[in-house]
């Protein structure tokens, strides 16, 4: 009886696992993706079917070729073997005997001899239209035929002895690959796109505005939470109304504002209209409201400012607050892209943030998705990093807004 | 306790005195240039409206508080203190905002940026030196604490100089000084120092004694300092634009001057529709709407006869389906898996933090390069979501059935278009409301469900009868914040979407901030845009007040 119950407990815990973990596989992939193709050649990127780790083409020095040439497997005499590709877009002729037209036979046009000659070569009739008559040699045999078709393939040598020599079709063919990282993306979308300076930007405008929104919350947090004035629960309900306003209603009217002081196009505009937040200054007065108001009163007999009790004793133990809005903020400011786009609009470079690159980056290299996914990790990787340190905040800062709204 | 007592009843010293009559002299200045001023702004032409208005009640301010203070110091009144405090501190504050713009420090962050690369590693060393300071707490209450954290200041503060020369504080602080030959930065800064010197002079101890304040007087007035940064902010960049936007969404603001009061145009213009009966389904829309006016948004069939709707402005219209539509695709999306994962992870198994965590990294991600990725899954030739169908098709025939690949175009086909990015913002929105609905559920009482276990109830009829109710406030908020993030969908759309068209094939992404966009900072019709981004307040405050309204009705049934 015993066994049984932790048999179906074993069960039901492994069903938990299996489904926890498919989700677990599809909320990773696509930054695995994004982490592999980052590594890519573009000719990789385009491959079907898809592979997830980067690979590079195999090639080979070969005496009287420039540059190294591109190892592929072809069919040699009935074996897989590593050819080299010595020489693209040989012609071919197909041709075909005039009784049989299915079975058709694929020669460099340069190894079929004219029958008759040239000038007056034999011609054939075949539904109603005259083909001139070719002979090529079929298993030894010489045979007469006419072309129905032509393509171009690739000459491919056993660089071993390149005697041994195969024409096939080199867009078919399986090129020779082995694993390749190629981390020069990274430098080629930082030179691309002036990644440096807008991931500069990026810390400039994200330091400012977590330093901003801490120390306007605080105060005023603490002003909300421990100090009495006419009219301060009434600001109160304003400032907890405007958490629920959409941005988009001020978005044309800080537009204006910002033309008007001329701060269009100025890294100025993303930093201080955003260090002022209604929703920083709620979650400090909540916590600090927590705080005993004895400690506070003892201080305040022994003849401590306010701010002195403010540093001395409140932020000190605010830390889990402070940390939880720093985490909301620096999470904010990283990856804010509809007001930089609409205010850092002239297309002036300099004053980019990695998200406008993004933006930028994703029409003009379209073609290359391991430089556009490069520039992406650049952008998503460091708040990751920082939320594989500091889980705990991130988690919190959630959670906060929830319970405690 | 006595002795201390009597200090403070001490007669205030000359110098406090001479101060206070130096504060009162100041504010017979103060009043008459705020009259002065006055009189310049309205004898003065061509200042515009705006500008006489404001400046007039900030002169009236000045003045009036001026006076008022004028006359109650003089009679050694508390409420002098405040009302001279009052204008000091306005004009201190004015003077410092005013004397960063006119100094250029605000724009200086430019400059700023051209450097910090330069300077960042000492900045990172000052953070070492933070460390440093705190291994010293290892030490509690030694000798070795106090010395570390001597190290640890001194390391942060000499690398924080070094940091601050090295991204230019020298050609900053020769910027500020050429910026200062400027009368009116002068005349800024001068006012910085006069109204600083005078808060000073009034904030003091012995002033304060002075005017006899009591304990609440001062709590009030250090509640007002600790709030002003904040409420500047607030006022600025918040309530200002907030009034501002309003006034905008009645005028036909352009980016290029015009700017004239057009009352409810605009928002009769976005929501003018028409509604006409046909007389064939099949019937032209210019012989029945006036087609100057509206353009075709559909038809319907309605107990056999056809209608037909025309709207002024159907792009809009279109928005407003899509943006609803796309609520209806993504919050189920994303609230239904998330209650499902939540309940898993409540299981108390061994490595629940490590999913929770994977299913949280995409909200830490910047959506503009989730979008990127997503849009290379979604890729029809070589993307991996449909190589994955593929995959499956193929294993599924391997069993003798015989489906076909659907190859689906997904952001290129009219279609899934919005459905795909629905999807994509579905998954990034999971471990956030998976998180949420965590803590919802650790809240709930162990006890209920030991009680359900005893009276019999299966596992199922547990969830149905003690985690939903329990779990109902938590539900409602992330219902709610689900709704208002899917209304305002922007730069998922914005991004995803392939070739510069983020409105998608045949307008069928088209959102509401898309279209918001469009209109304000493509076409820079503003006050149009402005009238869009008020209908879509109101639209999401329906939705919320549809959700606060079952949400009381459901709690009802439970209480």
């Amino acid at each position: 009886m015993i066994k049984s119950y932790s048999f179906s407990q074993f069960l039901k815990n492994s069903a938990v696992y299996l489904i926890l973990s498919v989700f677990a596989f599809f909320m990773l992939f696509p930054f695995l993706f994004m982490l592999a193709t980052s590594f890519k050649t573009p000719k990789d990127t385009f491959n079907y079917p898809p592979r997830l780790l980067p690979r590079d083409a195999v090639t080979i020095e070969l005496e009287g070729q420039e540059e190294p040439v591109p190892l592929y497997f072809v069919d040699y005499e009935g074996q897989q073997e590593e050819f080299a590709l010595v020489q693209e877009g040989v012609r071919i002729g197909v041709f075909a005997s005039p009784d049989n037209l299915d079975e058709t036979f694929d020669r460099p046009i340069t190894e079929a001899t004219a029958v008759g000659g040239f000038v007056n070569q034999e011609k054939i009739e075949i539904n109603g239209e005259e083909l001139p008559v070719w002979e090529i040699e079929v298993d030894g045999e010489p045979v007469e035929v006419v072309q129905v078709g032509q393509t171009a393939f690739g000459r491919f040598i056993d660089p071993e002895n390149p005697e041994r020599e195969v024409l096939q079709n080199a867009r078919l063919s399986t090129p020779v690959e082995t694993f390749g990282f190629h981390p020069s993306n990274y430098e080629d979308v930082i030179d691309l796109q002036n990644m440096d300076r807008s991931l500069t930007n990026t810390i400039l405008v994200t330091l400012g505005v977590v330093f901003g929104v801490l120390f306007t919350s605080v105060l005023g947090g603490y002003a909300f939470a421990r100090l009495k004035f006419p009219g301060r629960d009434q600001l109160f309900v304003v400032y907890l109304g405007t958490i629920m306003i959409p941005f988009v209603v001020l978005i044309t009217p800080m537009y204006q504002l910002m033309v008007w002081i001329g701060w269009v196009d100025k890294i100025a505009s993303l930093i201080f209209p955003w260090i002022f937040s209604a929703y920083g200054t709620f979650l400090m007065r909540q916590f600090f409201i927590t705080i005993p108001k004895e400690v506070e009163e003892a201080a305040l007999i022994d003849g401590a400012s306010r701010l002195q009790i403010l540093t001395r004793i409140f932020l000190p133990a605010s830390t889990p607050a402070l940390a939880t809005l720093t985490t909301f903020m620096f999470l904010y400011a990283w990856n804010s892209f509809f007001w930089p786009l609409v205010v850092i609009n002239t297309g002036n470079y300099q004053n980019h943030v990695l998200t406008l690159s993004l933006n930028v980056l994703r029409g003009r290299a379209s073609d290359s998705p391991n430089l556009i996914l490069a520039g992406a990790a650049i952008a998503i990787l460091p708040p990751m990093i920082i939320f594989i340190l500091g889980q705990r905040f991130f988690v919190e800062s959630a959670t906060s807004s929830a319970v405690k709204g | 306790m006595s002795s201390s007592t009597i200090a403070t009843k001490k007669p205030p010293s000359d110098q406090t005195d001479m101060f206070v009559q130096l504060t009162l002299g100041w504010h017979v200045i103060t009043t008459l240039a705020g009259l002065g001023g006055l009189a310049y702004i309205w004898v003065t032409p061509g200042f515009s409206i705006w500008i006489q208005l404001a400046t007039t009640v900030a002169l009236l301010i000045l003045s009036g508080g001026s006076v008022a203070a004028v006359m109650w110091i003089a009679r050694r009144e508390h409420r002098g203190r405040m009302a001279s405090l009052l204008v000091n501190y306005l004009g201190f504050i004015l003077s410092v905002i005013g004397s960063l713009h006119v100094l250029g420090i605000f724009l200086g962050i430019d400059q700023l940026a051209n450097t910090f690369s330069r300077g960042v590693i000492w900045l990172f060393i000052m953070f070492l030196g933070y460390v440093v300071g705190t291994i010293g707490d290892r030490f509690e209450g030694t000798a070795t604490q106090r010395q570390f954290h001597t190290a640890g200041r001194w390391i942060a503060i000499i690398s924080f100089v070094i940091f601050l020369f090295r991204v230019g504080l020298l050609e900053g602080l020769q910027g500020i000084f050429n910026n200062l030959v400027d009368p009116i930065a002068m005349t800024l800064v001068a006012g910085i120092l006069i109204f600083g010197f005078f808060c000073w002079v009034m904030w003091r101890r012995p002033t304060a004694d002075l005017f006899g304040v009591t304990n609440t007087q001062t709590e009030m007035l250090n509640g007002y300092l600790f709030l002003t940064p904040n409420l500047i902010g607030f006022l600025i960049f918040f309530a200002g634009p907030l009034v501002f936007s309003l006034y905008v969404s009645f005028t036909n603001w352009d980016a290029f001057g015009t700017q004239d009061w057009v009352g409810l145009d605009n928002y009769t213009k976005l929501l003018n529709i028409d509604f006409a009966v046909l007389d064939a389904p099949d019937q032209r829309a210019n012989e029945i709407l006036d087609v100057t006016i509206y353009d075709e948004l559909g038809r319907f069939n309605l107990f056999g006869r056809s209608y037909i709707v025309g709207a002024a402005d159907k792009l809009f219209w279109i928005s407003i389906w899509n943006t609803l539509k796309f609520a209806v695709m993504a919050v189920p999306l994303s609230v239904i898996p998330a209650l499902l994962l939540a309940n898993l992870l409540n299981s108390k198994l061994p490595g629940m933090k490590f999913f929770r965590a994977v299913y949280f990294l995409p909200s830490v991600a910047a959506v503009v390069g989730i979008a990127l990725v997503w849009q290379w899954l979604y890729n029809s030739t070589v993307g991996y979501i449909n190589y994955g169908i593929t995959s499956l098709v193929n294993l599924i025939n391997m069993f003798g059935a015989s489906v076909t690949d659907p190859e689906i175009r997904w952001l290129s086909n009219t279609d899934t278009a919005l459905l795909s990015v629905a999807i994509m913002t579905a998954w990034r929105l999971i471990g956030f409301n998976t998180v949420l609905f965590l803590a919802g559920l650790q809240n709930i009482p162990k006890v209920l469900y030991e009680a359900a276990t005893v009276d019999g109830a299966n596992e199922y009829q547990q969830f149905r009868n003690v985690t939903v109710p329990l779990l109902a406030p938590t539900t409602f908020f992330v219902m709610i914040t689900t709704v208002v993030t899917a209304m305002q969908v922007f730069e998922d759309i914005f991004i995803v979407m392939p070739g510069q068209n983020p409105a998608g094939p045949g307008n069928s992404t088209l959102t509401m901030v898309l279209y918001l966009y469009q209109k304000g900072f493509q076409r820079f019709e503003q006050g149009y845009a402005s009238a869009i981004a008020w209908v879509l307040f109101l639209v999401i405050f329906a939705a919320t007040l549809l959700q606060f309204q079952r949400q009381r009705r459901g709690s009802g049934a439970y209480d």
